[in-house]
């Protein structure tokens, strides 16, 4: 095979891995718009929508379908305790506080599915064929395009879903400006549970994506440590950038494995990110305030 | 129907030690303009704030007083819940969503409802109000003059369908020709639909003008009330905040 052509199949593979980061990143921009927390515990939120859905297909023998559903259910129920005893309180303190409880909450969470479904790898039943995608002379494993078009497909979905419903407005307004979105009925206590809803929905989809691709074990939330990077990246407050910032890293992270080999890997999305936020502070796709008075 | 709001011997800090209303009492009667006139940091904005339940979103509690709404107690009701009763707090500076279209402005008013559908022709009834808004209607509201975002601001008060409007200083930094002009609107509204409106203003001639009542605060309580022509003609409303207003014109 000539160069060029594993130039490209790497891309094509990094960038379908990509759609998973975004729908990540969506959850973590969501909660971040919604209340300026930035949630550290996405990773493990998403590991432990995986054992959920691998306890409801496999051992309650559900079936896939409706394991999802009951991953989807666990999922929103374990985000909303989140943040109604543990986020909410922390209303009003420092970033760097709440920033810290969503850190050990994540650890909790870890800890906890290690106690309950031990340190070892589990398979979990495929729901993504195998069978390789082949675009022109490309070659796609086929886990990792079915993944990505899930994964687009919700993200774009989600978009759009933010950006024409009033719901979203609701959202967009309380990220804006908390006391004026009170002062137009919004319930802003309301939309940050919402938001954390719509972690909830990313998180699980995405880890159960992530563990068909990969395998379950309690550090499949570690990836989201490089969508940290991706929501650098994209400006946390761009809803629409994370999913272009998605893919950037996804290709990066490819082709740089392959040209350096797999350890630059691991460290260069956050090389970039910090190059990005060198130049712009607010991210690629980060937006500046309009002012004028 | 509209109902009038009554505020007794209110007192309030901000954050557990700074005393920004002492003693204030006033009544908004149905379908009235009520102007609330005072210096710099008197409390006129605290005193709308007290009123809408933005209070404890900055720290702030009234320690003592009532707030009541058609004799119905609201100083306990959560800042949503009382837009939703019928008072719409046009907040000082405006504060439109600067990166949201117009139209989305008023969309998002639209919780404020208190019907659970939002109401459709509200859109059209701020368009007709301010048909500057309805040609800007999917521009970022950002973008907007000065004059056209305090228009917007009261426009989103509008789609809530509100019984009382408060309005804090809906003048600041606008020429005086767009100021007379948002004033006529705010009385044709005040006419039109029986809106009652509690407006703060620095810029007391135009109060004065438009208002039939008014209250006059001094560091935190009430100090002078009276009908708008009593207090035009009083002597040292005439020297503190008229007078000011001529030198300043001057
Ligand atoms: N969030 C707050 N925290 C602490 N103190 C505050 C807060 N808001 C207002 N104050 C204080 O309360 C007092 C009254 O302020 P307020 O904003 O009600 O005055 P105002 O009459 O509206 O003045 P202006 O004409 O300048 O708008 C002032 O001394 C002010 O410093
Ligand atoms: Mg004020």
């Amino acid at each position: 095979m000539n160069s060029v052509a594993l130039f490209l199949e790497y891309s094509a593979v990094g960038i379908a891995s990509g759609g998973i980061y975004a729908l990540i990143a969506l959850g973590i921009v969501v909660i971040f718009k919604s209340s300026r927390t930035f949630n550290f515990a996405m990773g493990e939120m998403m590991m432990l929508s995986a054992y959920f859905f691998y306890t409801a297909a496999v051992t309650f023998s559900m079936g896939i379908f409706f394991g999802v559903v009951a991953a989807l259910i666990g999922s929103v129920a374990v985000s909303l305790l989140i943040e109604r005893f543990a986020l909410r309180p922390m209303m009003g303190r420092p970033f760097i506080a709440i920033v810290m409880v969503t850190f050990g909450i994540g650890s909790i969470i870890r800890g906890v599915v290690g106690m309950i479904w031990g340190p070892n790898d589990l398979q979990i039943p495929a729901i993504l064929s195998r069978s390789p995608v082949l675009l022109g002379s490309i070659f796609i494993p086929g886990k990792t395009a079915r993944a990505f078009a899930i994964a687009v497909v919700i993200v774009i979905s989600l978009i759009a879903f933010l950006r024409y419903s009033r719901a979203g407005i609701a959202l967009r307004a309380a990220a804006a400006d908390q006391i004026t979105a009170y002062s137009m009925g919004i319930d802003v206590r309301r939309v940050i549970a919402f938001s954390w809803v719509i972690a909830a929905v990313t998180g699980c989809i995405s880890g159960i994506l992530m563990a068909n691709v990969n395998t379950l074990t309690p550090h499949l939330g570690l990836v989201a440590l490089n969508v940290l990077s991706v929501v650098i990246l994209g400006g946390m407050n761009s809803i629409g950038g994370v999913l272009v910032a998605g893919f950037i890293i996804g290709w990066l992270e490819s082709v740089t494995g392959w040209i350096l080999g797999t350890e630059f890997r691991e460290i260069t999305p956050y090389i970039l990110a910090l190059l990005v936020l060198l130049v712009r502070p607010t991210g690629l796709f980060g937006t500046k305030e309009i002012e004028r008075i | 129907m509209a109902a009038a709001l009554e505020i007794r011997d209110l007192a309030v800090v901000y954050q557990g030690v700074i005393q920004a209303l002492t003693n204030l009492s006033l009544r908004v009667p149905e379908g009235s303009i009520v102007a609330l006139l005072g210096a710099n940091g008197a409390g006129k904005t605290t005193t709308l704030k007290a009123v809408s339940g933005f209070l404890p979103l900055e720290d702030g509690r009234v320690t003592r007083g009532s707030i009541t709404l058609g004799g119905q107690d609201i100083l306990k009701l959560a800042p949503h819940m009382i837009v939703r009763r019928g008072i719409f707090h046009v907040r000082e500076g405006r504060h439109i969503f600067s990166e949201m279209t117009v139209e989305e402005n008023l969309i998002a008013s639209t919780f404020a409802q208190r019907k659970s559908r939002p109401r459709k022709d509200a859109f059209d009834e701020v368009y007709n109000y301010f048909p500057i808004l309805s040609q800007r209607r999917n521009q970022a509201a950002g973008y907007l003059s000065g004059g056209e975002q305090q228009m917007l601001a009261i426009g989103r008060a509008l789609v809530a369908d509100p019984e009382m409007i408060l309005l804090d200083e809906p003048s600041l930094g606008l020429a005086p020709l767009i100021v007379q002009e948002i004033f006529e609107i705010v009385a044709q509204i005040n006419r039109e639909k029986k809106v009652s409106i509690l407006l703060v203003e620095q810029n007391a001639v135009i109060a004065l003008k438009y208002a039939s009542y008014g209250y006059v605060i001094e560091n935190g309580r009430t100090v002078m009330a009276g009908s708008t022509e009593e207090l035009s003609a009083n002597e040292d409303i005439q020297k503190f905040y008229l007078g000011v207003e001529t030198e300043r014109a001057a």
